[in-house]
């Protein structure tokens, strides 16, 4: 780049501004990101005495929690949950990511703004509709009861494992929307309509053509909906009734009413390592399928 | 468009689909116009009576001013820290690009349970900050992933040919970030500090744990949560509810419009 002016600042210059701009987010994510979870892992192996930490290197904290079957009901409560949640997710998205990509036309901006709108409001405020629509005198077991399809109301619909699913479902339905859009405006019209030439009927259309070729939007969209939905807390506490814990809800509970830190921070980590593998699993079949599209 | 067609089958889904996204919001502005006390079908008639409540509760506009001040600050500093971070990511070679786009998109996945229990044991080396400056810390590290990744693109969509014209033309960088690149990107900027200043308001999970005794309107409300709501917090909550859409549909449509016009030739 040639350029007027005394060559040697504005090289020097140049060369520092990338370091200028990037270092202020760099340091800021470091201290208030890396070192915050570099603190849980660490605390994961200390021990507690007489309400003291201690420092320590040992895997005792993980051996406690790990012996506890409450943990493991936990943990497996909310993974299936967050299973559940991702392939209805995935079932319900599809359609309207299908409409929104190729039959909305012009449309397809804003109808594509209004499935996310929902997303920017204020969980904790999604939630106590939720609570207002759930609830046995709630609005869902009202018109039940008012169509007469049962005379008593629905009591599992709130404070259960039910309750909890219906609002993950409706919290991340527009999460699995967007990569679902995405995958399938990039397929071509043409590649469609050359299915439909060979005379494919349509259901094998979708299930030869489509499917496949929306697959990575199908894969980013679980991921983001069964990682999230492992650690989700607010959901759970306020819809789940508290019978029957999730594990976050476990690991708030160790921290903030059992004040056990170092094994709170133990399973901390267990989700963690759960919330990376999950994330690798998925890199890793991303990675290949592109790889086997070049 | 292609010609697989479901007939009415896609947009009658859709129609429901949407019915279902919009439910529970419809519910909450329904019944912050409900004249009884205690939320529930069948509604019995109209006021408005409610609003003027939720204004008069101190404590759920204290909530709320506290909220609204909290965010923009998490907002401009997120925006401020981003914007440069997203500018040398997309137009300059960067060392470890890889490890820098972790470090910056990690708080995406990390599970907001995880970040916020770290945090509080950060803050037990600064107890003085725990309150307000550490909602403040926490959300800027949270939005500003997402205000990175939205600049970030809309960086790599720019046209660097304005740059480069401006630098032939004599311009040094700053005269050129000042008059071709900063006015460009305006509504970018306006947007993302827009979706950022919505997303810290509604934050609950980290803020909670960070709150000491102060209260954020989530906070407010979750509080109220365990006991029997007033529709006082409905009608707050309803108000909220359509000033948050109307402002993430407008920067939303803001930088859609924004991204169209650039590719197109």
């Amino acid at each position: 780049m040639a350029m007027p002016g005394s060559p040697r600042r504005r090289t020097s210059l140049t060369a520092l501004l990338p370091t200028a701009g990037l270092l202020p987010l760099v340091l800021w994510q470091i201290v208030f990101f890396v070192v915050p979870v570099a603190l849980i892992v660490g605390l994961s192996v200390w021990r507690r005495e007489n309400y003291r930490l201690i420092p320590d290197f040992t895997f005792n904290n993980y051996a406690a929690i790990l012996a506890r079957p409450a943990i493991w009901r936990a943990l497996l409560l909310s993974a299936e949950t967050a299973a559940f949640v991702t392939v209805v997710c995935a079932v319900l998205a599809y359609p309207v990511a299908y409409f929104i990509a190729k039959k909305a036309g012009r449309w397809r901006g804003l109808l594509l703004v209004a499935v996310i709108a929902p997303f920017w409001v204020s969980i904790v405020m999604r939630v106590a509709a939720w609570r207002l629509l759930l609830g046995e005198r709630g609005v869902i077991n009202q018109m039940i009861m008012a169509l007469g399809l049962t005379d008593e109301p629905l009591s599992f619909l709130l404070y259960s494992p039910v309750s909890t699913a219906i609002g993950l479902i409706y919290a991340y339905l527009p999460l699995y929307v967007l990569p679902l859009y995405a995958a399938i405006s990039n397929i071509h019209d043409s590649w469609i309509d050359a299915a439909m030439d060979l005379n494919a009927s349509p259901a094998r259309t979708f299930f030869e053509v489509i499917l496949p070729l929306s697959a990575p939007g199908l894969v980013v969209g679980a991921v983001f909906c069964f990682v999230f939905g492992l650690g989700e807390f607010v959901t759970p506490a306020l819809l789940g009734g508290g019978k029957q814990l999730m594990f976050s809800q476990v690991i708030q509970d160790e921290f903030q009413r059992r004040l056990d830190w170092p094994s709170g921070a133990a399973m901390a980590v267990v989700l963690l390592v759960l919330v990376f593998a999950s994330l690798a699993l998925s890199m890793k079949w991303i990675r290949r399928a592109s790889g086997e599209a070049a | 468009m292609n010609r697989l067609s479901f007939g009415w089958a896609l947009p009658t889904y859709s129609v429901v689909l949407y019915a279902f996204l919009y439910l529970p919001i419809v519910v909450i502005v329904l019944f912050a116009f409900d004249a009884k006390s205690i939320p529930g079908l069948p509604l019995e008639g109209f006021t408005t009576d409610w609003f003027a409540a939720s204004l008069g509760d101190a404590r759920l506009v204290g909530s709320l001013l506290t909220s609204i001040r909290l965010a923009l600050l998490a907002a401009v500093l997120s925006t401020a820290l981003a914007m440069p971070a997203a500018m040398v990511l997309a137009w300059r070679p960067v060392r470890m690009k890889s490890l820098v786009l972790c470090l910056v998109l990690g708080p995406v996945v990390l599970p907001q349970l995880v970040l916020g229990l770290g945090l509080v044991v950060l803050f037990r080396a600064a107890p003085d900050l725990v309150g307000q400056p550490a909602i403040v810390l926490a959300h800027t590290t949270m939005t500003s992933s997402y205000a990175t990744l939205m600049l970030y693109s809309r960086f790599l969509g720019f046209r660097r040919s304005y740059i480069e014209a401006a630098m032939n033309l004599g311009a040094n960088e700053f005269v050129t970030f000042r008059e071709i690149i900063l006015p460009l990107i305006a509504p970018a900027l306006i947007a993302v500090l827009l979706l950022a200043f919505t997303d810290a308001f509604g934050e609950f999970v980290v803020a909670w744990f960070l709150a000491g005794f102060t209260e954020t309107l989530p906070i407010a409300i979750w509080t109220s949560l365990r006991q029997v709501i007033s529709p006082k917090i409905y009608a707050l909550s309803a108000v909220v509810i359509l000033v948050t859409l109307a402002v993430s549909v407008s920067a939303q449509i803001w930088i859609l419009g924004q991204s169209r016009r650039e590719s197109e030739p």
